[in-house]
């Protein structure tokens, strides 16, 4: 290290001062929101006033339940399709040297780096163009989510399969096992981290998303950020801090769940920040 | 066999093995072209025509960017946005910049934690997190109560709508992407140019401000460029926390495409916004590469 902080290093406390409020800045709306679902008033008085489990009694109402099923269903779908779509791209582009490769690569980043808002209505256009408002629903959710998600499964799939040595897999053909084998036995397990990270940044981005949804939803068939969204056009309830928290644990547990198996987050710093 | 094990090596491609690519490929590119290319491409060429509510009617035409750009409204709007984009980059690196340092620096065996829980809000969608801060900040919320209780102020203070407070939401928000490119160029930098600093008499402060800081200026650009493009592109924070007289290019296409039915105004805008944030990410792209180069 640079230098080991010391007890009067007032630079370094000075830091730390500030690092502490900036968590503050970073948890406080969560942990506020979370102290109102609880609340025993009807406004989002602070502090709390009494405890209540009202909120949360409302929150599992199917009037909540029901986009939040419908979000989870859309973030599987996602994630499983843009993972089995995105595994032979990424293995083409990883493995293979062919004419347009650049341009596929390109291809791949572009639902990543053009706004997500301007990619749903240019499909909202372009599905009404074709006469296809009737697909406006759930389909042209999982259309619009498969095509921003799977820049993510592209991503870390390729990632793992670049940090895996082509040699493993020459040497399984060279002791005889067939191209599939190699595929099943060799190259998809060691990838695996990459195929499973895939799976839930997908799914976590799918799940948490209102720019395209927006555009692409319609009543019955919308998204539980969209339905918060609606809602909040008509202002504010406390039921709407219990769902919220609601639809913040449950990527919180999913990435959790993973991360004893994978390393997922090495994903996400780029595998650079661990070791700094 | 021999065939299969040059495709496995990416070298010497026979005849069947140039096909594997485009067996591996084909699906996904023409999924990509048909309902990502085609649309993008479809809503560029719509504001450049001439058309009456959702339907084209023919005709080249610049009138769409003309309204767009002259109107006060929608032109006040777009204004509006490069602001709060501005505010949202200069909050995020305010912010991200000592907690990136921070990171990078600390020996604390709560490292590890430390900064997963810095990005933890990445994996909350930006509803969630833009909804805390409605709780906080209005009418009867959080702060008003606060201070209503604490008598620092007699009547409830209106916080909302503001775009003051849509700059603190998104800053919030994208708080994540600035710690993260500040890191990895606080990561890339050589500690052996601070040791020296500091061993001819440079105190902390200074090694930082003449060292450290100037090395670690395109990981700051880079933070500020993206949290830059996704703030203008950002619809669910300015329209919780601002209201119809804080209308940014989001909510004003979401209003010109939904409420109105307006599309090819809508297009315009749309495409506008696009370029604007592809602009600003490519800028970032660059001060990305150069860190590379000067290494």
């Amino acid at each position: 290290m640079i230098s080991t902080p010391h007890a009067r290093d007032y630079p370094w406390l000075g830091l730390k001062i500030a690092v502490v409020l900036i968590y503050l800045f970073v948890l406080g709306p969560i942990l506020i929101t979370a102290a109102v679902s609880f609340n025993g008033s009807e406004r989002s008085v602070f502090p709390p006033q009494g405890f209540t489990l009202h909120w949360w009694a409302q929150a599992f109402d199917e009037r909540w339940m029901d986009p939040l099923q419908f979000s989870l269903k859309l973030g599987a779908i996602t994630a499983l399709v843009s993972t089995a779509v995105g595994m032979p791209l990424a293995f083409a582009l990883v493995r293979h040297e062919f004419p347009g490769r650049r341009l596929i690569e390109l291809l791949c980043v572009g639902p990543l780096i053009l706004p997500t808002l301007v990619t749903g209505i240019a499909l909202l256009q372009f599905l009404h163009v074709l006469a296809l408002d009737a697909v406006v629903g759930f389909r042209a959710l999982l259309i619009g989510h498969i095509v921003i998600c799977l820049p993510f499964s592209v991503r870390t799939i390729a990632i793992s399969l670049k940090a895996m040595p082509p040699s493993i897999e020459l040497a399984a053909a060279s002791l005889g096992a067939k191209p599939w084998q190699v595929l099943c036995e060799v190259t998809l397990p060691v990838a695996s981290a990459g195929v499973f990270a895939g799976i839930a940044f997908a799914f976590v981005h799918s799940f948490t998303d209102v720019n395209l949804s927006l555009f692409i939803a319609r009543p019955g068939e919308r998204p539980v950020t969209v339905a918060i969204l609606n809602f909040l056009e008509f202002g504010f309830a406390p039921t709407l801090a219990a769902v919220s928290i609601l639809t913040l644990v449950i990527p919180l547990i999913l990435v959790a769940v993973l991360e004893r198996f994978v390393r997922i987050g090495d994903f996400l710093y780029g595998g650079n920040a661990r070791n700094g | 066999m021999s065939n299969d094990q040059a495709s496995f090596a990416g070298t010497g491609p026979s005849i069947a093995a140039r096909f594997v690519p485009l067996a591996l490929v084909g699906l996904p590119t023409v999924f990509l072209l048909a309902f990502f290319v085609f649309p993008t491409a479809y809503l560029l060429s719509a504001s450049f025509l001439a058309s009456d509510g959702m339907e084209l009617t023919g005709g080249l035409t610049l009138d769409n960017y003309r309204i767009v750009l002259g109107h006060r409204v929608y032109a006040g709007a777009i204004l509006r946005t490069f602001v709060v984009g501005m505010g949202v980059g200069a909050l995020v690196i305010a912010a991200s910049y000592p907690l990136a340092y921070f990171l990078t620096r600390t020996t604390s065996r709560w490292k590890g934690t430390l900064i997963a829980l810095s990005l933890s809000p990445l994996l909350a969608s930006v509803i969630v997190r833009t909804y805390g801060w409605y709780v906080i900040l209005n009418r009867e919320g959080a702060l008003n109560s606060l201070l209503l209780n604490t008598g620092l102020a007699a009547a409830p203070v209106q916080f909302l709508p503001s775009t003051g407070a849509i700059i603190i939401g998104l800053a919030h928000a994208l708080l994540p992407y600035g710690v993260l490119s500040i890191m990895s160029s606080l990561n890339t930098l050589n500690p052996n140019l601070e040791r020296a600093a500091m061993s001819l008499g440079a105190n902390r402060f200074r090694t930082f401000l003449a060292v450290t800081l100037p090395l670690t200026l395109p990981g700051v650009a880079g933070g500020f460029l993206i949290a830059f493009s996704l703030a203008i592109s950002a619809y669910a924070t300015p329209a919780i926390l601002g209201g119809p007289a804080t209308e940014t290019m989001a909510t004003l296409i979401r209003n010109l495409m939904v409420v109105q039915l307006d599309w090819a105004l809508g297009s315009a805008t749309g495409a506008i916004l696009l370029v604007s944030a592809l602009g600003l990410l490519l800028l970032a792209t660059a001060f990305n590469n150069r860190r590379g180069a000067s290494r």
